[in-house]
């Protein structure tokens, strides 16, 4: 079972590395992202996509970027395609 | 009775999934409320406790206020019920034949006459030799006392001679309380379900590390320990494990205990290790030469006791690779808190 992006941890208990955050994204039309948590999107380093479990009720879809923001910043943020939310899931 | 039987007869039949955890830690608390209640207990197996009564039946007025008191610590939740006499069968089958809440006493004179009309399933035998006997006719435990016991021993072998042992009353071995158990123990529960090898084992690696910093144990080692964990879709399961040496090593530790993990039955939602009875000496036989990287390795533990100290507990964490293959980055790997 792949727990939902935006799960919480328990405080004391073990929590996942990298778990998502929610994040505000605003993109083109082509779906890249062009601001990140109210940063602009200076350069687009890789995209990819995950496509996994597609055989559970659990799919998971999901389109990465990996990006520059105005601040010098790298950060790694996706759009889960089966809830239709931006998430971030390094740096910001 | 069979499963497909039983369902067959009570179409509305609930299974249970068994619980020993649950079962074992019900039990523990009645063994606690027991010694709270000053009797030196010796559990011989869930559910049946023997202990003896002199040293509380001045506290409470005699022997059986003394077993009354036994029973109200047992609780109202549970269908207690007490046997007293001189020997510990004897007080067993009293105890198997008082009613619910009741304290039956058997003087040792009357013992004999007491056993002699109850049924052979009282006595630790294999159903076969219970068949045997019955085949042969014997079905009360004063029809077995009465046969001689070398013939009994050539038909059943030395169970059989124990159970004719018994059927006469037994033996009048003292009882000992047991020692409190320590109470030590640490949990770990996983954010989802795990019933990967190498995920319960770097688990269990996290469990050690922190029992073994616990300042409760003063650099005692342990002697015997509980592995346990709740399963998915409920259920739990149990394993101890009673060490040849008592040791504090994580390594000689994990080696012991590592191989239980592989009769888990059904993928863990928690994890717990506990210890039940640590050495009674701290001394150990010291290093001449530390391994290398020993001095090392304690600094870093030093600097993260200070780090931890500072900022809180749960603040220093460990890095355990559970999925390091999964294409998702947040299944590769789970934080788990260290507080040593």
């Amino acid at each position: 079972m792949v727990a939902p992006a935006r799960a919480a941890s328990t405080p004391g208990s073990a929590r996942r590395l990298n778990q998502p955050r929610r994040a505000l994204v605003e993109a083109h039309v082509d779906g890249s992202p062009r601001l990140v948590n109210r940063a602009e999107v200076t350069a687009v380093l890789e995209e990819w996509r995950v496509v996994d479990r597609w055989w559970t009720e659990e799919p998971v879809s999901r389109r990465y970027f990996d990006v520059v923001l105005a601040g010098g910043e790298h950060a790694v943020v996706f759009r889960d395609e089966e809830v239709g939310r931006w998430f971030s899931q390094r740096g910001v | 009775m069979r499963l497909g039987e039983a369902l067959a007869t009570c179409p509305s039949l609930q299974l249970v999934d068994p619980d020993p955890a649950a079962a074992e830690e019900a039990w523990e608390g009645i063994v606690r409320r027991l010694e709270d209640a000053g009797i030196a207990v010796d559990p011989a197996a869930p559910g049946c406790a023997y202990f003896e009564t002199s040293g509380v039946e001045r506290l409470y007025g005699g022997l059986e206020p003394a077993l009354r008191r036994a029973l109200r610590a047992v609780g109202p939740d549970w269908d207690a019920r007490a046997g007293a006499a001189k020997r510990r069968f004897a007080a067993l089958a009293a105890a198997n034949v008082a009613r619910s809440g009741q304290a039956l006493v058997v003087a040792d004179e009357h013992a004999r006459e007491f056993l002699a009309p109850l049924p052979l399933n009282l006595l630790p035998l294999q159903a076969r030799q219970q068949q045997e006997l019955a085949d042969l006719g014997i079905t009360r435990l004063g029809e077995l006392a009465g046969l001689p016991g070398g013939a009994v021993a050539e038909r059943l072998g030395p169970d059989g001679r124990r159970a004719w042992s018994l059927a006469r009353g037994g033996s009048s071995r003292r009882v000992r309380g047991r020692k409190p158990p320590a109470e030590l123990f640490e949990t770990l529960e996983f954010p989802e379900a795990v019933g990967n090898e190498l995920t319960l084992r770097r688990s269990l690696g996290v469990l050690l590390d922190r029992l073994l910093a616990r300042p409760e144990r003063g650099g005692r080692a342990l002697r015997k320990l509980a592995l346990s964990a709740r399963l998915v879709g409920g259920g739990s399961w149990r394993r101890t494990v009673t060490l040849r040496d008592a040791t504090a090593e994580s390594a000689r530790l994990r080696a012991a205990l590592g191989p239980k993990l592989l009769d888990l039955p059904a993928p863990a939602v928690a994890l717990t290790l506990e210890v039940l009875i640590l050495s009674e000496s701290v001394g150990s036989q010291l290093e001449l030469v530390q391994p290398e990287g020993a001095e090392l390795r304690e600094h870093l533990r030093e600097g993260l006791r200070q780090v931890s100290a500072g900022t809180g507990s749960g603040s220093v964490c460990t890095v355990v690779e559970v999925a390091p293959w999964s294409r998702l980055p947040e299944q590769r790997a789970l934080l788990v808190p260290r507080d040593d």
